[in-house]
């Protein structure tokens, strides 16, 4: 390790309970950064382990078999953790800092009259030297660095200089319109022929990473001056460099010299709106495109309207939710450049989705933890919302603004990271201000923390891991089951992925599935072929030990499910406030959770929920607001007796409420805490 | 069964780098999904998303409802259903959630077991994973009348992407026919 195996792990004065994850997983404390070693050798085995059991399917029992994606997924949170440590350390990011800078975000964020860098991948490694060597030149202000997907996030977290172009949807976006004068690739959500749209548009390409070599000439040991001579003199579209310091030299001096050469290119995607027009005349309506996208756009209504018309309105739209795959064109049998038609309809709109992202702060503070972990577990604070993972959405990019921004009206602690928290760093409101700019960066009622890039994760699951160690002082060191069984039992925390895209967003979700925290996902999530979820009219299913009692216990179905896949933006919303509920919420909790449940589903399903009564365990736990209405409900639609006196429930809930009520469902812990 | 002097467009495939099928939907007329209906014992229309952004097809709905059908609501499309006096079913549910609700055995609906499931109003890569589902764990029925052919499916509409009219004047066949 270049920075040195003594290199101690600190991540701020006020986390002291850092690497939680690890804790808990392997049951070792590091101290150094040479410590994380163990921690990544004990993942890597785990995952060879799993990789040697399933690769040929030895396994009999699904619930083994799902057990083993949980186990590998566990052990991804535990990498996760590893890799962002790392990189908070050695790279100096924000330490758990909930008041950041706020970097550029979007389409139209560069200044086209200067040399642009693009970084695209996740792991900022290779493009961190580019600032260093700038800055030692003096020259960061001359050149403008933008990234592309979770490498963007880290480039702001090194220099809050760095801009964030986009998610993993942009790519194409961002190429295709010309704007980097040399790309930089390193891993993971990067394009397979990011090669070829680089070249077809005489960018360089600088492959870093050896997950993604690209056949390109391994140049290590070449000048840097031959390297720069090679790309610029188009005698190389791309080299395969995994040399950082070489990067950081080779990247602006590319730049530099071809920005010189294409000065006045155009930036929209056609050379003419006649050029534009006769691409759109091309289009028979064969229906190949829409039936190859994964979205299934009607790319067929919007062309057919533009060329009866003229008016490019219904393309227009479909860049709002067009995930840039390039599949369309690839299934066109007239060659239409399908992306840039609709991009370059769309454009004005899409050069003004410009706001600003707060720079991924890392870690939750334990001080944030001591303060909020009580209103939690108890349920006054009604939930965490984790919006975490890609793009993919169902709906408009506007649509995961709306969704949150639901919750931190309400009050909800709200927490993104990757591609989702810099979608919200691109969408503003009528004043021009985004998420980021109207609510706070603590991890606290109604703000909203960006932690970082997809790595970054690993802080959120650390949040849930410390409100059970630092609130409630349960051991953390190799004690996961009941740290899991904890949270599941008292944690009213949610994972959302709106836009399901790659594999990674499932190991994050079911990595969270095995830490007892539900997760909502968009449609495309059901390409992962997976369900948790539970049946709430088997009412003998739904049970827990009580350790106060000594008492098996029926319980309310909270949460029935942990993994559940929404199609819409209504109803993500009623599910995630839904799925905030836990057996130990506190009476006023409850309320506070059911209150909300309620109000939105008469929102957005325009009734009360199916189950709501389901939750119900004395009257304390109604909305204040409604308790009549809704006493008068559980009467005479559920057969509840009501005392209206006094106005109490007198029979009808799966159980009472009990202030003392203790719930586990694993009998080690149930042992533990009985003695 | 759709044959060729029907002139209905071609049961189409979508996304045929994703959806695999060894076993495709039968492309089926309105009258037929008519009397698939009528025969069956305990059927159930289940309703989804594209709801809330086509009102000709929660018009529909209203008429499946009049005419007794049961209606289970899923992705918020209860909303503009409740406002037109449908009481559906279930409303809460997600599709992945009413979908592993049907795989069980033991899931009732008026007391009988659902043995014909029709759906209307899907995102249709949303909706064919859970068709896969039910093709290939329970013994329940499945027709689709959505704009996109569902090679998932038991039966299921032809492809009707290109011509609106078409789709809708075979919904309202379907509803006239019950």
């Amino acid at each position: 390790m270049k920075y040195g195996e003594d290199l101690p792990i600190d991540l701020g004065g006020d986390v002291n309970v850092e690497a939680p994850k690890i804790r808990t997983v392997i049951g070792i404390k590091p101290k150094t950064l040479g410590d994380l070693r163990k921690a990544l050798e004990w993942v890597e085995k785990e995952i060879v382990k799993v990789l040697h059991s399933t690769h040929i399917g030895n396994e009999e029992s699904l619930i083994d078999y799902e057990s083993k994606a949980m186990h590998v997924s566990m052990a991804d949170h535990v990498g996760m953790e590893v890799a962002d440590i790392a990189q908070i350390v050695a790279f100096g990011f924000p330490k758990a800092k909930p008041d950041t800078d706020l970097v550029p975000t979007g389409f139209g964020i560069i200044d086209v009259k200067k040399p642009v860098i693009v970084v695209v991948g996740h792991k900022v490694m290779y493009s961190r030297p580019i600032i260093d060597y700038l800055e030692k030149e003096g020259k960061l202000d001359e050149f403008e660095i933008a990234g592309l997907c979770c490498t963007a996030h880290d480039i702001t977290r090194y220099r809050s200089k760095g801009k964030i172009f986009g998610p993993i949807s942009y790519q194409l976006r961002v190429i295709r319109a010309g704007l980097p004068d040399v790309v930089v690739s390193d891993e993971q959500c990067i394009r397979a022929d990011l090669l070829e749209v680089c070249s077809k548009m005489g960018i360089p390409l600088i492959a870093t990473s050896d997950a993604a070599a690209r056949g390109l000439p391994d140049v290590s040991d070449w000048d840097v001056k031959d390297i720069v001579e090679a790309l610029v003199s188009g005698k190389l579209k791309g080299v395969f460099l995994p040399v950082p310091e070489k990067v950081g030299e080779v990247a602006p001096l590319v730049a530099k010299a071809i920005f010189e050469r294409n000065k006045g290119r155009k930036y929209k995607f056609f050379a003419s709106d006649e050029e534009l027009k006769a691409e759109i005349a091309k289009c028979t309506q064969c229906m190949s495109c829409v039936f190859t996208c994964p979205h299934n756009l009607r790319i067929d209504q919007g062309m057919a309207f533009a060329q009866k018309t003229g008016d490019l309105s219904k393309l227009a739209v479909l860049e709002e939710q067009c995930i840039a795959c390039g599949k369309c064109e690839q299934a066109c049998p007239k060659g239409i450049k399908i992306l840039n038609v609709i991009m370059r309809s769309n454009f004005e709109k899409l050069y003004s989705k410009t706001g600003k992202t707060r720079v991924g702060r890392g870690p939750i503070q334990d001080t944030e933890i001591r303060k909020v972990g009580q209103p939690i577990v108890f349920g006054q604070i009604p939930g965490v919302i984790a919006a975490v993972g890609c793009i993919n959405f169902s709906d408009e990019m506007k649509s995961i603004v709306e969704i949150l921004e639901e919750f931190l009206k309400r009050m909800f602690i709200v927490v993104t990271s990757g591609c989702h928290a810099m979608d919200v760093g691109m969408i503003k409101d009528e004043e021009g201000k985004t998420l980021y700019e109207k609510y706070p960066g603590n991890f606290d009622a109604g703000c909203i923390v960006n932690v970082g890039s997809c790595v970054a994760n690993a802080h959120i699951a650390g949040a849930a891991i410390k409100i059970a160690n630092i609130f409630a002082m349960r051991p953390l060191r190799g004690k996961y089951v009941e740290i899991a069984d904890y949270i599941l039992n008292r944690v009213g925390a949610v994972g959302f992925s709106w836009g399901p895209y790659s594999h990674k967003a499932a190991s994050i979700a079911t990595g969270f599935n095995r830490l007892g925290v539900p997760v909502v996902v968009g449609p495309h999530a059901m390409k992962y072929r997976r369900a948790y979820i539970g049946k709430p009219w088997k009412k003998d299913k739904w049970w827990v030990y009580d350790i106060k009692s000594g008492q098996k216990v029926f319980i309310e179905p909270a949460p029935d499910s942990l993994l559940v896949a929404v199609e819409t933006k209504e109803e993500a919303i009623v599910q995630l406030a839904r799925l905030c509920m836990r057996p130990n919420d506190t009476s006023m909790g409850r309320q506070i959770k059911l209150t909300h449940y309620i109000e939105l589903s008469k929102k957005y399903y325009g009734d009360l929920p199916d189950d709501w009564h389901l939750y119900v365990r004395s009257e304390a736990d109604l909305p204040s607001k409604m308790r009549e209405e809704l006493l008068k409900e559980l009467e005479e639609k559920h057969g509840w007796k009501i005392d209206w006196e006094k106005k109490k429930i007198v029979s009808g809930p799966v159980r009472g409420y009990d202030a003392g009520f203790n719930p586990t469902i694993v009998e080690e812990v149930y042992a533990k805490y009985r003695r | 069964m759709i044959s060729r002097e029907d002139k209905f467009p071609a049961a189409k495939r979508y996304n045929v780098a994703d959806v695999q099928v060894s076993r495709e939907a039968t492309a089926v007329k309105p009258a037929v999904v008519a009397n698939m209906i009528k025969k069956a014992s305990n059927p159930v229309l289940i309703t989804g998303g594209v709801l809330l952004k086509e009102p000709k097809l929660v018009e529909i709905v209203v008429k499946f409802y009049e005419k007794g059908i049961p209606i289970i609501a899923t992705a918020g499309s209860s909303k503009p259903l409740i406002e037109k006096g449908v009481r559906p079913i279930f409303k809460t549910y997600t599709l992945h959630q009413i979908t592993q609700f049907l795989l069980d055995g033991d899931f009732r609906i008026n007391g009988k077991k659902v043995d014909l499931a029709v759906f209307l109003g899907f995102l249709p890569y949303y909706l064919s994973r859970m068709l896969s589902a039910l093709k290939h764990f329970s013994d329940i029925r499945t027709i689709t009348i959505d704009e996109f052919y569902h090679p998932h499916a038991s039966f299921s509409f032809t492809n009707l992407t290109k011509d609106k009219e078409l789709y809708y004047s075979m919904l309202e066949e379907v509803v006239s026919k019950l």
